[in-house]
């Protein structure tokens, strides 16, 4: 590999790696309010939270480069208070893929809430446990398994994507450039040697990953 | 006396709970009702798992829940454990851990997990996953774990309703041994009357989401007998509160010998009668085998012994009535006493009898209330076989 393309790795790892933990962060409250929300207004939320699995990249990144942009007010809010533009920048992809993989952590964690239900938490209160107490001591050990799933598809998924990223970060080496982006300039310039090794890197990273989760999920009998 | 004060409503889509009882928190008081008369609901609300009612609760003078001043403690701080009919012990530990859950929860903790172990006969499965436990181990685990969260009302939702016999029979030694032991005060939800019958002091019965009669067991089972023409009349729509039990009479007398010699243990009935029953229905060593202080402190104790009362129960269909002594009979229980009433229930006949101060239900057909020309205040004999007295599970 070339060095531009161990940076263009590092910048993935980097920003894939801060998109999880912040999808975790966000993801988590949002997946448990939604598994015990009742209200018709629920499906509305979760079809935002869903659009990006059938919107096309460009679609969303269009608006976020529209957005992000200093003549409109989110771009305009950054800017005054970091005093740096936030299209094209490390930060915009970072957000970007956030919202691009938001379904991908908190599907499965609401679907693992709404499983896991509230008569082990019922139980638990009445033994004393407060609300916190019930989430870290029930809920995260039963639901672990949905936990891993969760970080590692938003993950893998952060680390495939192109083109919301070339849309609103562009193409800068060490802020912007990520895997995905430097297998297409490769491409482009005919360099299939070089493309042959970031892709084939890429497929067999994805499909460790893959099956590490499809094993951590399998019923312990069968292991 | 300390208090559980109830006024409240609870609106469901299709279901009403009404209540406004104040009730004395002595020793185990059961509640009784059909399925869906609210007795879960019931609970669910006095721990603080159901929140959206209309008036309040009050628990040793302390405001639990109130909608009019917004105020509510949650179910973690009301120091109120409930056992489910499920049990709900958390997979993923085992059960010491499941134990210490409990205790590790517990300001001010006095019990040891140790002695809740011993006093629960659980020490052979404190390594064992919860998975791999009978239903019986199980309610016996939750029922631990309730105790070690030490708390001032304990709630049991038909613990016994998915075990065996034999299960049942040593879960129900347990609660007992445990309020006789730890003073503590329990709300035991059930829809079998007998197993009410043997462990309860008092008793409340739900239909439809009210409360239809409180009191002492023996009272309340005897009021369930009448037709509802002498009973509260707050049902609407049920002709009768009969098909909630079978009449009975219920009992709690005086063991006068464990074993008279032929096999028979006596009960003291008033000075001069006594009832028999086969000497294997007295539970002896069943009940309690020792006693834990609240220190902590072990003593042993002789269980069910001589001059202690025995709960029992005998169904109205299993006496008869006699207008004279019957000399020669193999039915070895004979006693004499005076009609105070006598009421058409159906094609049967409902006939108090008072011996010894005692009133005795018994049931027969028209036919032979019209053949024996009986009527109030009459001397009979009542007959019924030692095999009629029952105690609950045998």
């Amino acid at each position: 590999m070339q060095s531009s393309d161990y940076l263009a790795l590092f910048t993935t790892l980097k920003m894939a790696g801060l998109t999880t933990v912040i999808l975790l962060i966000i993801g988590t409250p949002l997946a448990w309010f939604l598994s015990k929300m009742t209200h018709k207004f629920k499906v509305v939320i979760e079809a935002v939270i869903a659009l990006p699995l059938v919107l096309p990249p460009t679609v969303l990144g269009f608006y976020l480069l529209i957005a992000f942009s200093p003549q409109y007010l989110p771009g305009q809010l950054w800017q005054q208070v970091t005093g740096q533009q936030l299209a094209f920048s490390f930060s915009a992809i970072v957000i970007g893929s956030v919202l691009y993989s938001l379904p991908f952590v908190v599907q499965p964690l609401q679907k693992a809430f709404e499983q896991l239900g509230d008569s082990l938490l019922d139980a638990a209160a009445s033994l004393g446990a407060s609300r916190l107490d019930q989430f870290f001591s029930i809920v995260v050990p039963l639901t672990k398994s949905s936990f891993i799933t969760a970080a590692s598809l938003g993950f893998a998924h952060t680390v495939g994507e192109f083109g919301i990223i070339l849309m609103i970060g562009g193409n800068i080496p060490g802020e912007t450039r990520v895997l995905s982006i430097a297998l297409f300039d490769h491409v482009e310039a005919f360099n299939y040697a070089q493309a042959h090794i970031l892709a084939i890197s890429l497929l067999i990273a994805s499909m460790v990953l893959l099956s590490s989760i499809y094993l951590l999920n399998m019923p312990k009998k069968r292991r | 006396m300390k208090y559980l004060k109830l006024n409240f409503t609870l609106n469901f889509d299709n279901f009403n709970i009404k209540i406004n009882q104040d009730l004395k928190l002595n020793g185990i008081t059961g509640i009784y009702g059909h399925s869906g008369s609210g007795k879960s609901t019931l609970l669910r609300i006095i721990s603080g798992l159901e929140k959206n009612i209309q008036g309040e609760v009050n628990f040793y003078n302390k405001c639990l829940s109130n909608n009019s001043t917004n105020h509510f403690i949650r179910p973690e701080n009301r120091q109120i454990s409930l056992v489910f009919q499920d049990s709900r012990l958390f997979p993923h530990l085992s059960v010491y851990e499941n134990l210490n859950f409990a205790a590790s929860r517990c300001k001010n903790s006095q019990l040891k997990i140790d002695d809740v172990i011993h006093l629960t006969n659980l020490n052979e499965l404190i390594n064992k996953s919860v998975t791999q436990l009978s239903s019986g181990q199980k309610q016996r685990v939750a029922l631990a774990r309730a105790i070690l969260s030490e708390p001032k009302l304990l709630l049991l939702d038909e613990p016994l309703s998915a075990l065996d016999q034999k299960s049942k029979k040593t879960l129900l030694a347990a609660i007992i041994k445990i309020q006789n032991q730890l003073n503590l005060p329990i709300l035991y939800v059930s829809h079998a009357l007998d197993e009410l019958q043997q462990i309860c002091d008092d008793i409340l019965v739900m239909s439809q989401g009210e409360i239809i009669n409180y009191g002492s067991i023996h009272h309340v089972i005897h009021q369930l007998n009448q037709p509802i023409d002498t009973l509260s009349k707050t049902l609407s729509g049920e002709e009768n509160h009969t098909h909630l039990s079978l009449q009975q009479t219920s009992l709690s007398l005086a063991i006068k010998t464990n074993d008279n010699g032929r096999n028979f243990a006596e009960l003291s009935l008033g000075d001069e009668q006594c009832i028999l029953l086969p000497k294997d229905r007295i539970p002896c060593g069943k009940v309690s085998d020792d006693i834990l202080t609240n220190e902590g402190n072990k003593k042993t104790n002789t269980s069910l012994k001589q001059s202690q009362n025995l709960r029992c129960f005998i169904l109205a269909q299993d006496i008869s009535i006699c207008l004279t002594e019957p000399l020669n009979s193999s039915i070895v229980n004979l006693l004499y006493g005076n009609i105070t009433d006598i009421k058409q229930i159906g094609h049967t006949v409902l006939v108090s009898v008072v011996c010894e101060k005692q009133i005795f239900f018994v049931n027969i057909s028209t036919y032979s209330q019209q053949k024996l020309s009986i009527i109030v205040n009459q001397k009979v004999y009542l007959q019924f076989k030692a095999s009629a007295v029952r105690t609950y599970l045998y």
